[in-house]
């Protein structure tokens, strides 16, 4: 099945945007992804699983606290305790995921469509984001993610880059007009670029 | 605006979570007797003290955990929060 993108109406790649008599230095790049496989990893209740032992794509299913493991085409964010959430390109994902996690031990959903993903780059991303999340930016570093709202949306947000600033959103499909609305308003002072 | 130390995720604003009422309060004994009175009170009746208060709050657009903050009604201070589970 083919997924239709959840910003089809607003989003055009290259068009809209505000960047003329902008400096080009504190341009925000804004895209949406639509292409990634999303899947969420729920360990059970009951389970004694140790999960550091598992591999998914030759990653574990880290503990640690708002962290990200990555291989550059999979990353997997800590999303709450037992909980993960698995973002990848990689089109068999839900293969090597089923290879290893039980469905004994695990609950794995498939949230591919059920999700807007909106990707921001450039110096001075973690400005924008400050205009409607009450996070503290400063102590989120490259490979961190956290859950927070932005202007009353609930948001995951991950850090992929750190020089530039390269942050990926995730909200629920039906927000995502909205969130692309918010992101592009607090991105107005710098200019933005749909890329 | 108050901020709120999730066990789980670290302090955050409250903006992330919805408070979940009253956190010293227990269900009666599973399996056991039950007046009227003792379930009127687990239902409805509350307390509203003014000082230190067990509350439970619900981290709804963090970890989606529930926890338990100790705060003070007059002040807001928060002295303490733990994962549901545990006592304060």
């Amino acid at each position: 099945m083919k997924s239709q993108s959840p910003l089809n109406e607003i989003y055009k790649k290259g068009l809209y945007g505000d960047y003329e008599n902008k400096n080009e230095e504190n341009l925000i790049k804004i895209k949406e992804l639509s292409n990634l496989n999303i899947f969420q990893i729920v360990k059970y209740k009951n389970s004694k699983v140790l999960t550091n032992d598992l591999d998914v794509d030759g990653l574990k299913l880290s503990e640690k606290t708002n962290s990200v493991m990555s291989n550059g085409k999979t990353r997997i964010l800590w999303f709450g305790p037992n909980n993960w959430l698995l973002v990848s390109e990689d089109q068999n994902l839900f293969d090597k995921v089923n290879k290893n996690v039980k469905e004994t031990d695990f609950a794995v959903t498939d949230l591919s469509n059920s999700r807007t993903i909106i990707e921001i780059e450039g110096k001075l991303t973690k400005e924008v984001l400050k205009k409607g999340c009450p996070f503290n930016f400063n102590e989120l570093n490259k490979n961190n993610c956290i859950n927070s709202v932005f202007h009353g949306i609930t948001i995951t947000i991950d850090m992929i880059e750190d020089s530039p600033e390269k942050i990926r959103l995730f909200a629920l499909r039906s927000f995502g007009e909205s969130l692309y609305h918010s992101i592009t308003d607090a991105s107005l002072e710098f200019g933005y670029q749909s890329i | 605006m108050l901020y709120i130390f999730c066990p789980h995720c670290g302090l955050r604003s409250q903006n992330e979570f919805a408070y979940g009422g009253d956190g010293s309060v227990k269900r009666p004994t599973l399996n056991k007797e039950v007046s009227d009175k003792e379930w009127d009170n687990f239902v409805y009746n509350r307390k509203s003290p003014r000082g230190k208060h067990v509350e439970l709050w619900h981290h709804i657009s963090g970890c989606r955990q529930w926890i338990k903050v100790q705060r003070d009604t007059v002040t807001h201070e928060i002295f303490k929060t733990v994962s549901a589970d545990k006592e304060i």
